[in-house]
């Protein structure tokens, strides 16, 4: 059981790590957001689904039960809001007027 | 004056620093605090007020007079920006925005026009900042009455898990501030008026204080909850469990109703027609 643990939390941190190097790497607003809403649903995910398979087997009962339900929910919840968060957060990029990274600002920056 | 502001808080933080040097290490197994303070809580809390979570335990009891004079603060920190912010009265804005819902348009009304009245075809919005969104506006309200649960587990679960009046009351607090951010202000303020806020940040406060005041006129030490045991029918020990709980939920209380607060007059800048 602790191989599958720990096989899907390295999983999870491989998509966080991916992430962050996403966050840095790309080159304007709009593109950042697309690393950091994929750290939200599948690094979470896999993180959570490690850490409820652990509690659910280190000690079974009832109570294991409900508490990886609980984490569970922590998922559910991230995935109705994250999405929410990066929608709003790229209208208001929108709004404000800025403009979309394009590959004539790459040319702009190399002269 | 404003040197004499500024002589005064650097001679107060330097004193404060000098004193600092006189403290123990930190985590010094020799400090009076770990000698005599930590292991009696640690042993004895369960003892004393059957509630498993020592820090629960410290917080609302054994040094209960601490909190209830944060409890004041958070009051007087409500005060000040409602001393500070709030206008009393504000000229009427030159027009009114209104927003006909279902074709989104938006219709600006000027002095001296019939108003609509509001209702599901025509609302009200602000002048400043008009954006609907209705993937936000749905999600939000899908998801307001679970953070509010939630604030009350957590507000109930302090005995057994972190938590406590504290912070269950800031998630209640943030759940209407969202509320206000997703829609706008007025529909916030029309769920929990200003007076409701300032009502039940005094009744926060009074309900922490009172129940110290009636141990004080039970016979006993000011916030001894031991005195409830008659009322509440229980032994002793479990009285002084629920009195924690009473306490830390006049502490949810105010700090829901003054965060609330203090986001109305910060937002709008003490006029609360409309904000952020």
């Amino acid at each position: 059981m602790n191989i599958v643990v720990t096989v899907l939390l390295a999983a999870g941190l491989f998509f966080f790590l991916v992430g962050i190097i996403g966050i840095i790497r790309f080159p304007d607003f709009y593109s950042r957001m697309h690393p950091a809403g994929m750290l939200d649903t599948m690094g979470l995910l896999l993180s959570m689904l490690a850490i409820a398979v652990y509690i659910l087997f280190d000690h079974f009962s009832y109570l294991s039960v409900f508490s990886s339900l609980k984490i569970l929910l922590i998922v559910i919840f991230v995935y109705i809001t994250s999405p929410i968060a990066s929608h709003a957060i790229m209208d208001a990029g929108v709004r404000a007027g800025l403009q979309p990274w394009t590959r004539e600002d790459l040319t702009k920056e190399e002269t | 004056m404003k040197k004499l502001g500024l002589l005064t808080v650097v001679v107060c933080g330097v004193l404060l620093l000098l004193k600092t040097a006189e403290f123990a290490d930190w985590g010094d197994p020799n400090s009076p605090a770990s000698r005599h303070l930590s292991p009696y809580f640690l042993e004895n809390s369960i003892k004393d007020s059957a509630v498993p979570n020592v820090v629960t335990a410290v917080l609302a009891d054994y040094r209960g007079f601490d909190t209830m004079f944060e409890t004041t603060v958070i009051l007087a920190a409500g005060l000040a920006c409602f001393f500070i912010l709030r206008v009393r009265k504000t000229e009427k804005p030159k027009s009114t925005y209104y927003r006909h819902v279902p074709t989104a348009t938006t219709l600006r009304i000027i002095e001296g026009a019939v108003l609509p009245e509001q209702s599901k075809v025509f609302k009200r919005i602000d002048s400043v900042w008009v954006p609907f969104d209705l993937i936000l506006a749905t999600t939000c309200k899908a998801i307001i009455p679970f953070i509010q649960i939630f604030a009350l587990y957590v507000i109930a679960h302090g005995h057994h898990s972190p938590g406590g009046g504290f912070q269950g009351g800031v998630v209640l607090g943030a759940s209407i501030i969202l509320m206000a951010i997703s829609r706008n202000l007025g529909a916030a303020i029309a769920h929990l008026k200003e007076k409701t806020t300032v009502l039940m940040a005094m009744i926060g406060v009074f309900i922490y204080a009172g129940t110290g005041a009636f141990a004080a006129l039970a016979g006993k030490n000011f916030l001894d909850y031991s005195t409830l045991a008659t009322v509440l029918g229980v032994d002793e020990i479990m009285a002084r469990s629920h009195g924690i709980l009473i306490v830390e939920t006049g502490v949810a209380i105010a700090v829901m109703a003054v965060m609330v607060w203090i986001y109305y007059n910060l937002s709008s800048a003490g006029k609360q027609d409309e904000g952020l």
